[in-house]
């Protein structure tokens, strides 16, 4: 299947569905599934297929330049992560978002931002890949913006931000182009290799403000937790899934498709190291967010901090240029696609039952109402954690290997000082919405319709699938690798065979469902279980009323107070002190324009008396 | 081939003939402008194939240049030509229903005076009759801006007035000062004679143009009269004003620096004025509450953009500009229309009372979108085309000056990013004041829609295929670089 039927397929779904919203809401909403479905569908089809086949100029002369898309192992890997995830989002939407206003308008932008994402990986040359990310960066603000309230600001703060981004993205662009006279994506890789490095640094710095503030790297990540926490829950999942990890597409592509992994490497002296900074940033953006994330009360906000945190595992992965590392970081990408899309679906679930409530303080006990639910947090904070038997840990494995093999104890211990982060914060999201006692308010919760079900479901099989049979993603990685010249790793279905980091998820299995067993068989031959209701609980040795006492409310109280004058977003506390000043300054200037006709006749004649200054002074002409 | 004259001649004999039409039935003057700018945009753009091989020099009277008073119709000019007819026609339908009191046969007459003074402009080939259609522009607009006959409109006049008149005057010594220099008022012909001549003294002379222009080019310092002018006006002028007039003054500071003096030194000048004016432009339309004001401010930090690109001096840079004059000229006119029925509605130009339009008005409300989106300068639209290609030239130049000067100038359109936005938001996402009123005479007449909806058509077509109007923007640019080439048109052997 070409990139062009794909591209095509998306964008005449956005459009269809938009026009299918003002004929009947059936026909959107089956049209809108159909699309994302069937967008699935043809990019596995395509599996496999690269080569010059797919290599398709589909705009001859745009501004006199060429327009490509091209299908490659890099391409078709992030392509079908996209569809999966974005799929998953619709199917939830049908129910979460039933009988809200301009449905059209949602299904159609949904699947836009899902084309945008689209078109950037299977663009073939740069100035598509601009064009897809603006078209996805726009969509995404109008998404954003749905919810209204405060999202409204949410949205501005991210497309402002995503703006700066893509004005630093298109000096480098263009750069590029005014250097070598193309921007195929092909052609710059052979192109770029003689350049200073100097120049290089340049480019991978103009480049890296766009992806950096996509991917919310520290310190460009302030619109993240407001923008995943405004936006409806199923765009909150692919936000956080999949939009914030074009940034990563975007590091691999530009790191080691066109810059090469050699010159990446020599980049810099000694400490001053390009990827020896850049695995310190995502050090930095682990372990900041992940303890940030702890404070939070809003559970959507807590995730998208963790959103932020879990990135930093991916820059450490990527940043240093093994094929371990590397490996590492792709995986755990799509891994925590997985993971934060199923926690981000399990959150609306909760919210739609509960009447739209997030606020940690004032959930508890669901775990009865809402097994299904329940399972997939339970699954999502496993994955997030790093459990073994989850797709969470064989990435975290590779990661660590590599800063330990690499000779980096203190990334090492920064990254696990992060796991500790999660668990301690995604043990508060579980025990808050499901553990705990059931208030009275949420007696009548009913479980999650199935179409919410559905989904969640799908991604509690992907993380066991992946987790304990890690070698069929892995080997698209390694597809992926050998494009990119990296040494090829020693794959096998439950893991890697042999060299630094062996691993045999299928021993892990075994051992787990053993000790399972153990554990089992003393539990039965203990005393008999008496099975009590949720209600009957003891503090201090006595009963609690039901109702009186919420376990969930101020969870980690001590731990707050000790740790949150140290975790102020001092960053985004700057910005907001730089936008007001702006505005001051904006302010002022307005005051240029007096509205006096005198003045402004005063200025005239200044500038003309100035022109001839000039030239009396310098002789400007 | 038609003649480039009948551009002129036949809206100017169609304007002279409304009061007479008038006559016979009330109803037709209204329709003439809509018969002469489409009489126009034929004619334009049949021309245009022409003046790609070569530009057309049209004589009067019989006498060769540099004796007698001539048209050149050379690539840029037809473009632009052809940019005002398609923006006049396109004003002039919604015109029709829009302008519903006053003097309707006066603003029928003016309007197409307007138009012709801006197609003279770009037309002509001597010095002095440029300032003639500069002053038809000029004067119809003054009136035109004082239409309603309110105190806000009359006294945004009076202020436009007295700057463009010392602008206009200032022209007039530069002219004088040329003349009495060269003793010939034919461009080409100066251009041909300019290097034979001391500098101080045609420096004086190019100071005095390019300040009497840039009061109509909207440059700062020069614009103080913009904001008034271009937000009390109907919002159909406006369209024009901030469309079509600006740029006409800055197309003639485009060819007297570039043609006639062919002074390249003062280039880099002119880019800090235009990066200058962007900022100053983007930073004051940051704040504002009445929507015409910020489009009006909007408008100025453009122009700065399009200083700024002209300053470059390299074909791309050119190219850059114009493309971006014909991509504002869509986008800004869309805006202006669409918001004009938007007040009619709401009965209010504050930007606040027109949250929640985008359910009222669903069609106005996505065509500004449209507008808007062109303008920050997101894909698929016409506004990145133009933006990309003034940014690929700046980075072509590969001057470090430059690049500084687009690194400043990128700031403006984050901050353009951020008010236009905004103003998106606030139509879709924010619910509609409680008191607003839902007034009836706001609903949207069919003549309205068709302008704006096929501006928007316009502004995603040729986003998506630039190649449209970039196959004309090498000669246009051409057109302005190569003075020598320029010269030996007119002159002939």
């Amino acid at each position: 299947m070409s990139p062009q039927a794909i591209l095509i397929t998306a964008f005449a779904g956005a459009g269809l569905v938009f026009l299918a919203g003002k004929v009947h809401s059936h026909l959107r909403d089956f049209l809108a599934v159909l699309s994302s479905l069937a967008l699935v569908g043809l990019i596995a089809w395509s599996h496999g297929q690269y080569g010059p086949d797919n290599e398709i100029v589909y705009v001859p002369d745009f501004l006199g330049m060429e327009l490509a898309l091209r299908l490659n192992p890099l391409a078709w890997f992030f392509a079908i992560y996209i569809a999966i995830i974005n799929a998953a989002s619709v199917v939830f939407s049908l129910s979460y978002m039933k009988g809200k206003e301009k449905l059209g308008f949602y299904y159609s932008m949904m699947l836009l931002v899902n084309a945008g994402m689209l078109g950037i990986v299977l663009s073939g040359d740069f100035l598509s890949f601009y064009i897809f990310w603006e078209i996805m960066s726009w969509s995404t603000y109008l998404l954003i913006s749905y919810r209204r309230g405060p999202a409204l600001h949410a949205g501005m703060k991210y497309i402002i931000m995503s703006l700066v981004g893509s004005c630093a993205m298109l000096v480098g662009i263009l750069s590029l182009y005014a250097q070598f006279g193309t921007l195929q994506i092909a052609e710059l890789g052979e192109a770029i290799a003689g350049s200073s490095s100097g120049y290089v640094l340049f480019i991978l710095m103009a480049m890296g403000i766009a992806f950096g503030v996509k991917f919310a790297i520290l310190p460009l990540h302030t619109w993240m937790p407001d923008a995943h926490s405004e936006a409806v829950s199923p765009f909150s999942a692919v936000l956080s899934g999949v939009l914030v990890r074009m940034g990563m597409y975007g590091f691999l592509l530009v790191m080691y498709s066109i810059v090469g992994l050699k010159t990446i490497l020599n980049l810099g002296a000694g400490f001053f190291n390009f990827h020896y900074i850049l695995s310190w940033l995502g050090a930095i953006t682990i372990v900041i967010p992940t303890f940030i994330a702890l404070l939070q009360n809003d559970a959507k906000k807590l995730l998208a901090w963790h959103g932020i945190g879990q990135g930093g595992y991916m820059i450490l992965g990527m940043a240093f240029g093994t094929s371990l590392g590397v490996a590492g970081g792709i995986f755990h990408t799509i891994n925590h696609g997985s993971y934060i899309a199923l926690l981000f679906l399990v959150v609306g679930a909760v919210e739609y039952r509960t009447g739209g409530v997030r606020d940690l303080n004032r959930l508890g006990g669901l775990i009865q109402r809402m097994p299904v639910a329940f399972f997939g947090c339970l699954v999502g904070i496993m994955g997030l954690i790093g459990m073994p038997l989850t797709n969470g840990f064989v990435s975290k494995w590779f990661i660590y290997k590599t800063l330990i093999t690499e000779g980096h104890p203190f990334l090492a211990f920064m990254a696990f000082v992060g796991t500790w982060g999660t668990i301690l914060s995604v043990y508060k999201l579980l025990h808050n919405m499901f553990l705990g006692q059931l208030p009275e308010k949420y007696k009548e919760v009913r479980k999650a319709p199935i179409s919410m079900q559905i989904p969640i479901l799908f991604f509690c099989f992907v993380i066991f699938l992946f987790g304990v049979l890690p070698g069929i993603p892995l080997r698209a990685i390694q597809g992926i690798q050998d494009t990119m010249g990296f040494a090829p790793l020693q794959l096998t279905m439950w893991g890697l065979a042999s060299g630094a980091g062996a691993l045999n998820m299928l021993n892990i299995c075994f051992a787990i469902v053993i000790a399972f067993a153990v554990v089992l068989l003393l539990m039965r031959l203990g005393a008999k279980p008496r099975r009590v209701p949720q209600e009957d609980s003891y503090a201090a040795g006595s009963s609690v009323p039901a109702g009186k006492y919420h376990h969930s409310v101020e969870f980690y109280n001590p731990l707050y107070q000790m740790i949150s004058p140290y975790l102020k977003d001092r960053v985004d506390q700057f910005y907001y002190w730089a936008a007001d000043k702006a505005q001051g300054v904006f302010e002022l200037t307005r005051r240029i324009y007096t509205g006096y006709a005198g003045t402004y006749v005063l200025y005239i004649i200044s500038f003309l008396a100035l022109l001839i200054f000039l030239q009396l002074a310098w002789e400007i002409w | 081939m038609v003649s480039p004259i009948l551009l002129i001649a036949v809206p100017l004999g169609l304007a002279f003939a409304i009061p007479v039409l008038g006559l016979a039935s009330k109803r037709v003057p209204r329709y003439v402008p809509v018969i002469a700018m489409l009489f126009n945009l034929v004619v334009s753009v049949s021309l245009l194939p022409h003046a790609l091989k070569a530009p057309i020099v049209v004589r009067t009277a019989g006498w060769a240049p540099p004796y007698s008073i001539h048209l050149v119709a050379g690539p840029l000019g037809v473009l632009l030509s052809s940019l005002i007819a398609l923006i006049g026609l396109l004003v002039a339908v919604y015109g029709i229903d829009y302008i519903r009191e006053g003097a309707k046969v006066k603003y029928q007459i003016l309007y197409i005076l307007m138009l012709v003074g801006a197609t003279g402009v770009v037309l002509t080939g001597d010095i002095f009759n440029l300032f003639v259609f500069f002053e038809v522009l000029c004067i119809s607009s003054y009136a035109l801006v004082a239409y309603r006959g309110d105190s806000t409109g009359v006294e945004a006049g009076a202020k436009y007035l007295i700057q463009g008149a010392i602008g206009s005057g200032l022209v007039l010594i530069g002219i004088g000062l040329v003349y009495g220099t060269f003793g010939t008022l034919t461009m080409a012909d100066i251009a041909a004679n300019v290097s034979s001549v001391g500098s101080f003294r045609l420096f004086v002379s190019l100071a005095f143009l390019i300040t009497g222009f840039g009061v109509e080019a909207a440059i700062f310092p020069l614009n103080g009269w913009l904001p008034d002018a271009h937000s009390s006006a109907p919002s159909s002028i406006s369209a024009i004003l901030s469309g079509i007039a600006i740029k006409a003054g800055l197309y003639a500071i485009a060819r007297v620096v570039y043609t006639v003096y062919g002074a390249s030194s003062i280039l880099p000048f002119l880019a800090v004025l235009g990066i200058v004016t962007l900022l100053i432009g983007e930073m004051c339309a940051f704040g504002q509450e009445d929507i015409k004001r910020l489009l009006a401010f909007s408008s100025i930090g453009q122009m700065g953009l399009i200083l700024f690109a002209l300053a470059l001096a390299s074909a791309t840079g050119i190219s850059g500009a114009v493309f971006l004059i014909v991509s504002h000229g869509l986008a800004k006119a869309l805006l202006f229309l669409a918001s004009g029925y938007m007040i009619y509605r709401t009965g209010s130009r504050d930007i606040s009372s027109l949250n929640g339009i985008g359910k009222r008005m669903p069609i106005m409300s996505l065509c500004f979108t449209v507008g808007a989106f062109s303008l920050i300068g997101l894909p698929p639209f016409v506004g990145f085309a133009s933006k990309f290609t003034i940014v690929r030239a700046v980075l072509g130049t590969g001057s470090t000056f430059f690049i500084t000067l687009l690194a400043i100038g990128l700031i403006g359109t984050v901050i353009e990013g951020a008010y236009f936005l905004r103003i998106v938001q606030g139509f879709y996402f924010k619910p509609a004041p409680e008191d607003s009123p839902e007034q009836t005479e706001g609903k949207v007449p069919f003549s309205a829609l068709v302008p704006v909806g096929l501006l928007a058509v316009l502004i995603l077509t040729i986003g998506l295929f630039p190649g449209i109007v970039g196959r004309v923007l090498g000669p246009a640019a051409d057109d302005l670089l190569d003075r020598t080439a320029y010269v030996q048109h007119v002159m002939g052997d």
